[in-house]
């Protein structure tokens, strides 16, 4: 059986399981509350949910826009100056490994309990690994590349443009893909601590008066966003690495032919 | 008081081509010392002419090709090329090919040799044209829509070649442009590249480590010293040209590199 058809079957029998489970009585109701009744739950309040959803993909798309846009071009200067990079990199790599969570409460002083604070936490806890990775991918770019730019006459921009960006392109995805999921991560969470609105908001109210269809409800939704930006990562990737696969291909194939270079036959 | 001597008109050998390197030097400063890479390397070459760069490993070859094509200023001594300076790369003057095809690997072959003139806001017909021709000089006619990746070393090194001339500068300087291929394709590239240098009269700047490719190859080889670099031969390559197979076994091919090899063992 290929893997992509067995992948499909476990998510069939995980979504029959959570049919058959609760209704079987082997996992009670509050607990897990059937697919069937999550749905009917879900669109029973669907006004409810949907105004949530919009409110909480206001916040990631703009939280995105803000991690994902300052990572890169910040990432892409300090990768690029040696100066900058010894200066920021350290620091910005140990203060990735501080769960910032614990900043989300200032944020709610500083910027209330609406939209702000939540884009304002997203968008660092996001930030972070896209920054890390544009950087490191500008690091690794073969200095020959940047040099035939240069002789072929590349000012210091055609050459960010032109070479560097194109060539980070691989590493940047594989950061916006950590950075965009922490991006929603971050939106839910600080939802769910402190808020008046969006999926995490619902989700916690819901938890509180014990309704466990409606917090399953606002689960689905969640899950569903972070399956469509996985999606929408992969079909970018799959662009880029139409090159990127293509030249460990050709470097294979190169070596096959070629021994080794020739030396002088004295 | 010489006032005419501020508007002295260009020396006959500052035609389109010619080179003039006069007492150049090159000095790398570390933090503990000063390492001298080059010391007083100086070479006239007349337009048109195929030059080899040899030397032991370090001597400073690439180093000075660097600063033919601007990409390194000089610590001492002068260099013109069309009888100018060159502070910075200058595309139009002189066309560089490295060492690995250095192509962009997310460009075709069309747009790789399309490169410098895109920096220049070149129109995009006209740049398309331009690139068909240097493709179809190299021999590459309809390879044009591949990416490098779809191409073999040779044929990169090929797309390389017809970047490097795609703006028809005099020079085109190569920086070991065949060290990683394999023998024959190495051989095959080697007449290729007289073949278009023949077709386009380009003065050629060529380094190499190969002692066989540089005489098979040259008009004349320049032969350095290991560190600090200097010019220790300049010999004349007075075999016929088209240049062919059977040379490489002949007595005049076999003493001009043994020449050239006991220069570099003397100081290797």
């Amino acid at each position: 059986m290929k893997a992509a058809t067995l992948r499909r079957l476990i998510v069939i029998a995980l979504l029959v399981l959570w049919e058959v489970l609760p209704r079987s009585g082997l996992v009670p109701e509050l607990f897990l509350p059937s697919l069937s009744s999550t749905l009917i739950a879900g669109w029973s309040e669907a006004g409810e949910y949907a105004h949530a959803l919009a409110t909480t993909l206001y916040e990631v798309a703009i939280s995105m826009a803000i991690a994902c846009g300052g990572g890169i071009v910040l990432g892409a200067l300090v990768g690029s100056l040696p100066r900058p990079r010894i200066l920021i990199m350290p620091m910005m790599s140990s203060l990735y490994a501080v769960p910032l969570v614990v900043l989300y409460p200032v944020f709610t002083v500083w910027l209330g309990i609406g939209s702000e604070s939540k884009i304002a936490f997203a968008s660092i806890y996001g930030f972070l690994p896209t920054m890390l990775a544009t950087a490191a991918g500008i690091q690794t770019i073969d200095p020959q590349l940047l040099l035939a730019a240069r002789s072929m006459g590349a000012t210091l921009s055609q050459r960010l443009i032109r070479v560097v960006l194109p060539a980070a392109i691989p590493t940047v995805l594989s950061g916006l893909r950590v950075g965009g999921a922490l991006v929603i991560v971050g939106v839910v969470v600080s939802e769910m601590l402190i808020s008046s609105a969006g999926i995490g908001y619902l989700i916690s109210r819901y938890r509180t008066i014990l309704d466990s269809a409606h917090v399953f409800a606002g689960v689905l939704l969640v899950l569903a966003m972070a399956i469509a930006f996985n999606a929408a990562i992969r079909l970018l990737e799959r662009k880029a690495a139409i090159w990127q696969t293509g030249t460990r291909g050709g470097q294979h194939a190169i070596e096959e032919i070629a021994g080794s270079t020739m030396q002088p036959a004295t | 008081m010489q006032p005419l001597a501020n508007v002295t008109p260009l020396k006959p050998a500052a035609r389109a081509g010619a080179i003039q390197i006069d007492r150049v030097g090159q000095v790398f400063k570390t933090s503990t010392q000063d390492v001298i890479a080059l010391s007083d390397v100086s070479l006239d070459i007349k337009p048109g002419r195929f030059i080899v760069l040899v030397g032991p490993s370090g001597c400073g070859k690439s180093t000075l090709l660097m600063m033919l094509a601007g990409l390194r200023p000089q610590t001492s001594g002068t260099i013109l090329i069309n009888g100018a300076p060159i502070p910075k790369p200058d595309p139009d003057r002189v066309g560089v090919v490295f060492q690995e095809a250095s192509l962009f690997p997310w460009l075709t072959a069309e747009e790789n040799v399309e490169f410098p003139l895109a920096l220049r806001g070149v129109a995009k017909a006209e740049r398309r044209a331009k690139a068909e021709d240097a493709l179809k000089l190299v021999g590459l006619d309809g390879f044009g829509k591949r990416h490098p990746h779809e191409l073999s070393g040779g044929m990169k090194q090929r797309v390389s070649i017809a970047r490097g001339l795609v703006q028809d500068p005099p020079v085109l300087l190569m920086d070991e442009p065949f060290a990683a291929l394999d023998e024959q394709t190495r051989m095959t590239m080697g007449d290729e590249l007289l073949r278009i240098w023949s077709a386009t009269g380009k003065t050629v700047v060529f380094v190499t480590h190969s002692l066989t490719e540089a005489v098979y190859l040259a008009d004349e080889v320049a032969v350095m010293s290991a560190r600090p670099g200097r010019i220790v031969d300049h010999l004349q390559i007075p075999l016929p040209r088209p240049r062919t197979y059977e040379m490489l076994s002949g007595d005049a091919f076999g003493s001009l590199r043994d020449r050239i090899w006991r220069h570099i063992r003397k100081s290797a």
